[in-house]
């Protein structure tokens, strides 16, 4: 059947005349029926919120009285926010911190446990046992454990030192969020960095240390180009989700204290849900679109080229 | 076959004493990271079997020194678990048969029908991919008020038809699935409907199966959305009742906290520690998003 097709699509124009058109439908039809039931989803609850989106940032929506067209005046009050500047602000620092804290870890684990000789697999479902975890149970956990009286405390105060306030100081309490949630996902970033590592044929390893490389020579120079691709990917993954994060600076401290964990989107839902002004909400939006738009091209480009 | 014995590291290296050290202070922190995971997800289960003294006093106790397994029971009377977790399980269910039959049939056709147009439908649903959902989470919101869906299941189970992170997983695997298998049916007089459910379902039941992992995950997990879209108590999901009547209340005493947190976060563990070779082979899956 695709040869024929092939063929019907390299007819002359002249020759597709009526009935063959009729029967072009009819052997399709299966085959557009298919398609319409997830076109209809689509539309309804991707395209027109997406497109709502656009449209309701230039109103004012309210549900009873009906909505209001306003022009730019969300985008001048979100641009004139201050809390806006607070909350772009926090993002970038919570992005950095996600960086800097969160990325190097599944990589580093991940080339370690590809050296384990044995237990690989006991250590692999320890890893991940975290990620399975859900995140409510997550922030009850570690609301004990970052606990004045909790056992972190327990431990850094047997050493004599002082004790962190960690959720409620305003230094420690982004920190205190990425740490939490660097502990549970890192498992499953882990597992897709170590599938990675392994496949690296091991005959170049072999043919690296006959040429008297040692052992860090090898790992900078095979293992970490083999994951070059994952790597950069992963990044962009990251940055695109970190750059969205609300659920736990939420869940654990509503953005506070002081405004210290108000990311982005946590303002965004704030704007929505608290001062219930869609409309702005929905411009906040809008800009976060414009800037982060640009972000998901270049995976899709890389995601190509992995492939 | 000695070359697939080896790793970065050969026999021979481990021979030398700095190689030795080196593994050794890598095995360290392997075992350090293994206890720092297992340490907080067994305080969960010990946690909620001590007394409430027990839980508060400082420094903390790893083992109970009293079993108080009737806090489960106590925990089971503050909250109505059954119904928030047959409302999680209405989600589940649903989400999982509209995205067999919207998003399975729709990746079918683009895969093995050779509708025409099919790059232009395609492209149709990646675009979305594009877009960062945050971004469209309150228009999604009110669009889900304006279609008259807040409250009602429809509300997760109809957008369920809508992933495309899905839609590509499906798709990926039916352009794995041998033509010649479908073409004979074809020729044998099979309607399509026909060969899609008797031939192309059953030989997708890994795919499938990868999905439903990660379609429960999300059920049981998600807070946030479903406390906005159901706002009747008795359609909460288990984990926004959790969020709502467990994390952020003050008054309930914590060995029954824990108590009610263990109960939640085993079912997911143990589906995990069956499943564990299915589920680690779905995650890296998911790095291939897109």
């Amino acid at each position: 059947m695709n040869q024929s097709a092939a063929l019907h699509d390299h007819l002359p124009a002249e020759l597709e005349s009526k009935p063959y058109k009729q029967n072009r439908w009819k052997k399709n039809f299966w085959g557009f029926m298919f398609l319409v039931p997830a076109i209809i989803i689509f539309i309804m609850f991707m395209w027109v919120p997406i497109f709502k989106g656009f449209l309701y940032s230039f109103y004012t929506v309210d549900f009873v009285k009906g909505n209001t067209f306003v022009g730019m005046d969300n985008y001048a009050r979100a641009l004139t926010d201050p809390d806006v500047l607070i909350a772009v602000k926090n993002t970038l620092y919570y992005m950095l911190l996600c960086l800097v804290i969160g990325f190097w870890v599944p990589i580093a684990f991940a080339i370690a446990i590809s050296e384990l000789r044995k237990f690989g697999g006991f250590v692999r479902v320890a890893a991940y046992l975290p990620y399975v975890m859900p995140a409510v149970v997550l922030y009850g956990l570690w609301r004990w454990l970052y606990d004045p009286v909790g056992p972190i405390n327990a431990l850094i105060g047997s050493t004599g030192a002082d004790q962190i306030a960690f959720l409620t100081d305003t230094r420690w309490s982004m920190i205190s969020l990425v740490f939490m949630e660097t502990w549970q996902q890192f498992g499953s970033g882990m597992l897709i960095y170590l599938a990675a590592v392994l496949s690296i044929p091991r005959d170049w390893y072999e043919a690296a240390e006959i040429d008297g490389a040692g052992v860090w020579a090898r790992i900078r120079h095979i293992t970490l180009p083999s994951l070059r691709n994952l790597i950069l990917l992963m990044l962009i993954l990251q940055i695109i989700a970190t750059s969205q994060g609300y659920q736990s600076q939420m869940a654990l401290l509503d953005g506070g204290p002081n405004n210290a964990t108000l990311t982005y989107a946590l303002l965004i839902v704030k704007y929505a849900f608290t001062r219930l002004d869609y409309g702005t909400a929905t411009a906040l939006g809008m800009l976060m679109f414009v800037v982060l738009g640009g972000l998901g091209i270049l995976q899709f480009k890389l995601n190509k080229e992995d492939n | 076959m000695k070359s697939a014995d080896r790793g970065i590291l050969s026999e021979h290296d481990l021979k030398k004493t700095g190689n030795k050290i080196v593994y050794g202070i890598m095995v360290f922190f392997i075992l350090l990271m293994i206890f720092s995971m297992l340490y907080p997800i067994l305080m969960t289960m010990f946690n909620g079997l001590k007394s409430n003294v027990e839980v508060n006093s400082f420094p903390p106790h790893f083992f109970p020194q009293e079993w108080h397994f009737s806090n489960l029971k106590d925990a089971l009377d503050y909250i109505n678990l059954p119904m928030f977790l047959r409302n999680t399980l209405y989600i589940f269910v649903g989400n999982m048969v509209a995205t067999l039959v919207v998003l399975g049939l729709a990746s079918f056709s683009i895969s093995r029908m050779n509708v025409p147009y099919r790059k232009a439908f395609y492209f149709f649903f990646l675009m979305t991919l594009f877009i960062p959902a945050t971004s469209y989470m309150i228009p999604n919101f009110v669009n889900l008020k304006e279609l008259g869906l807040l409250n009602q299941y429809a509300a997760f189970w109809l957008p369920a038809g809508a992933n495309t992170f899905f839609f590509l997983l499906l798709k990926n695997f039916f352009d794995g699935i041998h033509p010649e298998i479908l073409e004979a049916a074809r020729i044998d007089g099979a309607s399509e409907p026909r060969s899609f459910f008797t031939i192309a379902v059953p030989l997708s039941i890994p795919i499938f199966a990868t999905l439903a992992i990660f379609i429960f995950s999300t059920a049981w997990n998600d807070w946030f959305w479903p406390s906005l879209v159901m706002h009747s108590e008795e359609k909460y999901t288990l984990a926004t009742a959790i969020y709502k009547y467990v994390i952020n209340v003050k008054a309930l005493n914590t060995n029954i906290k824990f108590a009610i947190l263990f109960l939640v976060s085993l079912p997911p563990i143990l589906v995990f520690l069956v499943f564990q070779k299915f589920i680690m082979r779905g995650v890296s899956l998911s790095a291939v998003k897109g």
